[in-house]
């Protein structure tokens, strides 16, 4: 049997809220490749069966409280992997409990409010934010971010395609889930249904890379939706316009095996192409191919994808190693997603209500 | 010696590579000879293309060529044509690539498309060419190369267009979405790709520009796994040629006028909206 040495500097401790498929798929895994550097020291669910059969996976403590979990002294970096509707509450309440860094899984709030309230509790705390948007800490990504010289500039078209099977499928393979949400039967004839479906699209799964759209949308403000079309059993069909960029957001979430999640950046004679590898499972990181004047250049694939990376970018930021992010990117990350979620909701309903009528009238 | 002569308009000469065509097939065709009538008449598709075949008809060309048409009414064309058992083939820039449309039997993207059409939820489709084409052309080259794999599009609309590309919406006969994409780049490869998404996988298809014999790939994706369909070193080029040597040889006539009006009907709409 090897020998484990001790680390030298004993790992930061890390708390995390919401102990469901994300945390056991993604977060544990990935946290166990960096033992040298954090260690799950607390978990925490609603569900105490829950919290406390993933805290013993780990060894932590756990919890079924976000009190509980910010009064533990061994917790010195906070994950906020709860439901959307908790994520501003809880790493405001986790900035405020003088934690050294805060991990929110994206979206990190559901509106510009939230945002400025959580912006406003990093600033008056020191304590810095990090948001899980794991594409934009990708080593395939960064490389290409190195590399990208003048491109965003010269870009006009962007396209960001996203096909996966149902989680389950990466998450089997990455772990043993203990408990996992009932799949849904929606009823596709209902526009409520559509548009909650539409909203949790761009939300949910466009929302990793939403970012890395707006690196190369320097007008994002001004973003306009010309169609938004849903794409059974999940997904969307998304175009969008700036007075300088073409957008075209695609994703399929089916019964195929065969997941493709690719991001192009497109200018008239150069382009970006950056294939990402599939959530949950440790696959290594993207690779991004730069086509300039009939040569291409590729960096990628390296040994660990975005999640990793956002790990280990906590603890240099929890260490006091590296600066925290803008609070200002962060908050144009989120009104760029949600103009564009808001946006598509009105163009589905609306393009709903013309079918409608038109079967009304030739029916 | 050949059995077909054949004579080109320059313009025609250079869209549709006719030189190395012909000579890829030296049995059966050959350039005529200065001066004199030819078999063949090779026409470049531009605005008024429909009027040029027609008079190639009248003067006695037993087979015409036309190489990238743009929309026109074919309808007096394909009368003139069938009247004086001429044939009319014509050179679609992806369209006519061997691996959309096979012959006899052989697995292509049309029969692995429409038999994967009806559990699709999405045909999502780039086309790609360099700057500074028309993108009314790309458009229907693009709409073209989907017609021919994909049967019935309905609503279909361009939601924009302008230098840099465009971008067309509809649906397919089921309902679900489909997205036409143009981009215009020298970044991209020059082509077409088309991917049907199903319930379980589906079909993707990427068509190469017709300026090389690079072979069209057609991946069909299911719980079988992945399957690709065998690849044909033919350009789009050299199919139309060698359908024009097969229905010249049988004395039959192509569908490819009324195929072709598909497009002109649905590109006429779109000139509407």
């Amino acid at each position: 049997m090897s020998h484990i040495a001790a680390p030298a500097v004993r790992p930061l401790g890390v708390g995390i809220l919401g102990a469901g498929p994300v945390t056991q798929a993604i977060h544990l895994p990935a946290l166990a490749r960096l033992r040298d550097i954090l260690e799950v020291r607390h978990i925490m669910d609603v569900d105490p069966a829950v919290a406390s059969s993933v805290a013993s996976r780990v060894g932590s403590a756990s919890s079924t409280s976000l009190e509980a979990l910010l009064a533990d002294p061994a917790v010195d970096i906070v994950a906020v992997c709860s439901p959307h509707q908790f994520h501003a509450d809880q790493v405001i309440a986790a900035c405020r409990a003088g934690k050294k860094a805060v991990l929110c899984e994206k979206p990190f709030a559901m509106n510009g409010e939230e945002a400025a309230r959580i912006a406003d509790a990093s600033a008056a705390t020191g304590v810095p934010i990090l948001v899980g948007a794991m594409h934009t800490f990708d080593p395939g990504w960064l490389a290409a971010e190195q590399h990208w010289g003048d491109l965003p500039e010269q870009v006009h078209t962007i396209r960001s395609s996203i096909v996966l099977p149902p989680n389950a499928r990466f998450e089997d393979f990455a772990t043993e889930i203990i408990t996992r949400p009932a799949p849904a039967k929606p009823d596709y004839s209902d526009i409520e249904v559509i548009k909650a479906m539409m909203q949790g699209g761009i939300m949910g799964l466009a929302i990793h890379d939403l970012p890395l759209v707006r690196r190369f949308t320097p007008d994002f403000g001004a973003v306009e939706v010309l169609q938004a079309r849903h794409v059974r059993p999940f997904g969307y069909a998304v175009s969008l316009r700036t007075p300088t960029r073409v957008i075209e957001l695609r994703a399929v979430m089916n019964s195929t095996w065969k997941p493709e999640w690719t991001f192009e950046a497109i200018g008239d004679d150069s382009a970006l192409r950056i294939d990402f590898t599939p959530s949950y499972v440790q696959a290594g990181s993207a690779v991004a191919t730069f086509s300039r004047g009939g040569e291409t250049t590729t960096f990628g694939p390296y040994g660990h994808n975005g999640y990793e990376g956002e790990w280990r970018e906590l603890a240099e930021l929890a260490s006091g190693g590296r600066r925290a992010p803008s609070a200002q990117a962060l908050i144009d990350d989120l009104t760029f997603a949600l103009a564009i979620s808001e946006a598509t909701v009105q163009n589905v309903a609306a393009g709903h209500l013309a079918d409608t009528e038109k079967a009304g009238a030739t029916a | 010696m050949s059995a077909y002569t054949v004579t080109a308009t320059p313009q025609a000469e250079e869209a549709g590579a006719v030189a190395l065509a012909v000579a890829s097939l030296p049995a059966t065709f050959g350039p005529a000879a200065e001066g004199r009538e030819a078999d063949v008449a090779v026409i470049a598709g531009e605005a008024g293309w429909t009027t040029e075949a027609a008079r190639a008809v009248e003067t006695g060309s037993r087979g015409i060529l036309v190489v990238d048409p743009v929309p026109e009414t074919t309808t007096q064309l394909a009368a003139a044509a069938e009247a004086a058992q001429a044939v009319v083939v014509l050179d679609l820039h992806w369209a006519s690539n061997p691996a959309l449309v096979g012959e006899s039997g052989d697995p292509d993207a049309r029969d692995a498309v429409r038999s994967a059409l009806g559990t699709s939820s999405l045909m999502d489709s780039v086309a790609t060419a360099s700057p500074g084409t028309d993108p009314q052309r790309l458009l229907a080259r693009h709409l073209a190369a989907v017609l021919a794999v994909s049967g019935q599009l309905h609503g279909v609309s361009v939601l924009r267009s302008g230098a840099t590309g465009y971008t067309a919406t509809g649906r397919l006969a089921n309902g679900a979405p489909f997205t036409a994409q143009g981009v215009l780049t020298t970044a991209r490869p020059a082509g077409v790709d088309i991917r049907l998404y199903t319930a379980d996988g589906g079909v993707a298809v990427q068509v190469p520009d017709p300026d090389a014999a690079w072979p069209a790939e057609v991946r069909v994706t299911g719980a079988h796994g992945e399957l690709l369909l065998p690849t044909l070193y033919e350009s789009a080029h050299r199919c139309a040629w060698r359908r024009l040597k097969d229905h010249l040889g049988a004395g039959t006539q192509p569908d490819d006028l009324a195929g072709f009006a598909r497009l002109t009907d649905l590109y006429a709409t779109l000139a509407a909206t």
